[in-house]
């Protein structure tokens, strides 16, 4: 079952379109992680997903409603950012009581388990908290709403790396216990590529890709060896990714299309063959033209 | 059910805890993760450890041990059925095929195997060693692993 179909969508901001006639489906109780470059519009889908703002033009579908001013979507989705608006007057204790009244299949057991593990206190107001400490409650509050759609916004921002690690896990093992459609963005695609199933990628509003974590990293190949003996195994390719270090010597990442027999050859000239991580190829992919031409070492010399 | 939330928060805390039984894959290497869990098990099954007709782990066991999403785990195992390692017992799970011992070997003698010969030679040639020299290499390496053994 479809749980998210957007179809065309676009979200014009003044001068420049967030969105861009973005087109995606995803199926129920998946493990999404949503990438790409700052600016891409990542916020912003995940924004218009969960009823907060409105799209432009196109169509969005979420359980097969519009989701902006929809009760249904309203009552089975939480979007968890670092700018939740709890209610100053509560404590943290508070915050979790009156969250189990909202969520219809909130867990208490593992909101309160979470609470302690994590260390916090029941007296504790929401705007005290650490940065860190903040993005750790709202985590909280995030998994054990247990929504049909969660949504999380760059959870981990300001966590350290050791809660980021249990998060990741906290994640992984609930959705195993309870399977619900989750949508994630991040920035370190790395820490939490073993956990997803799909990958989304933005560029600028629009689709670069979406695939299976495990597609994307069979994707590109990454080549080492002499100019001259690659060129020939390029020659009708257009590389993602090039560069040129020591004597000569090029590392080229291109799509992971190679005969066998071509394999072999490259083999016998010397080339090293070696994978590319699916958050490697996620930032050569969205290599702005101009960063292409001009790379940082011109602009600091 | 509630007993079943309490026990399953239980090991939730004493998993991420102690980190439990949770195996640590080999994330930096180029072998994708699904070929990592289909290695494991037709190493569990080569040692003995999974016999014949034995059933497999599910892919959501699998997912919690290796702490991967349970659709990268399913695709080790369906791997492993494709290849008649496995068998499919619909709505009960996989299970150990009585060919898979013989289908294991025979695919690590055929492939595995065969290009590490083909990076051995490769190297040999590029070292310039005669075929005498390499085979010698291999003959006292076998000779030695053999006086480890005893």
């Amino acid at each position: 079952m479809k749980i998210i179909e957007c179809r065309q969508l676009t979200k014009a901001y003044r001068g420049f379109n967030a969105l861009d006639q973005l087109s995606c489906t995803i199926e129920e109780n998946k493990l999404v992680g949503l990438v790409g470059r700052n600016g891409a519009g990542k916020t912003t889908l995940m924004k218009i997903l969960s009823g907060m703002l409105k799209g432009t033009s196109g169509e969005v579908k979420v359980f097969s409603h519009r989701p902006f001013n929809s009760l249904l979507v309203s009552a089975n989705s939480i979007f968890i950012d670092d700018q939740m608006n709890f209610p100053t007057a509560l404590s943290l204790a508070e915050i979790l009581e009156e969250s189990s009244r909202f969520y219809e299949h909130w867990n208490e057991e593992l909101a309160w388990h979470l609470f302690d593990y994590f260390g916090f206190h029941k007296k504790e107001h929401h705007k005290n908290l650490s940065k860190g400490k903040e993005s750790t409650f709202n985590m909280i509050v995030g998994l054990a709403a247990r929504c049909p759609l969660t949504i999380f916004d760059e959870p981990t921002t300001g966590m350290d790396a050791a809660v980021r690690k249990d998060f990741y896990r906290i994640l992984l093992k609930d959705y195993l216990a309870y399977p619900r459609t989750i949508l994630l963005s991040t920035h370190h695609l790395e820490e939490v590529e073993d956990q997803l199933e799909e990958v989304l990628l933005l560029d600028r509003g629009k689709k670069v890709l979406h695939m299976s974590i495990e597609e994307l990293r069979e994707l590109a190949i990454g080549l080492k060896g002499k100019r001259e003996i690659l060129a020939p195994f390029l020659a009708d390719r257009n590389p993602i990714y090039t560069e040129v270090f020591g004597m000569g010597d090029e590392y080229i990442v291109t799509r992971n299309n190679f005969s066998q027999k071509e394999k072999q050859e490259m083999k016998r000239e010397g080339i090293q063959f070696s994978g590319v991580s699916a958050s490697d190829l996620c930032i050569y992919l969205t290599t702005s033209e101009s960063q292409k031409r001009r790379t940082l070492d011109d602009i600091l010399n | 059910m509630q007993v079943a939330v309490i026990y399953y928060i239980t090991t939730l805390m004493h998993q991420f805890r102690e980190e439990g039984e949770q195996v640590i894959l080999n994330t930096d290497g180029t072998k994708p993760i699904y070929l990592q869990i289909a290695d494991w098990i037709e190493n569990e099954i080569l040692n003995g450890d999974l016999a014949e007709d034995k059933k497999v782990y599910s892919q959501y066991k699998l997912a919690d041990m290796y702490n991967i999403n349970p659709a990268t785990a399913a695709k080790g195992l369906t791997k492993l059925a494709e290849e008649g390692i496995l068998y499919d017992r619909r709505g009960i799970g996989k299970f150990v095929s009585s060919e898979a011992i013989k289908i294991i070997k025979d695919k690590r003698k055929n492939h595995t195997l065969k290009s590490m010969v083909e990076d051995l030679v490769q190297e040999a040639e590029r070292l310039d060693m005669s075929e005498t020299e390499l085979i010698l290499l291999i003959k006292e390496t076998k000779s030695r692993n053999k006086g480890g053994e005893e």
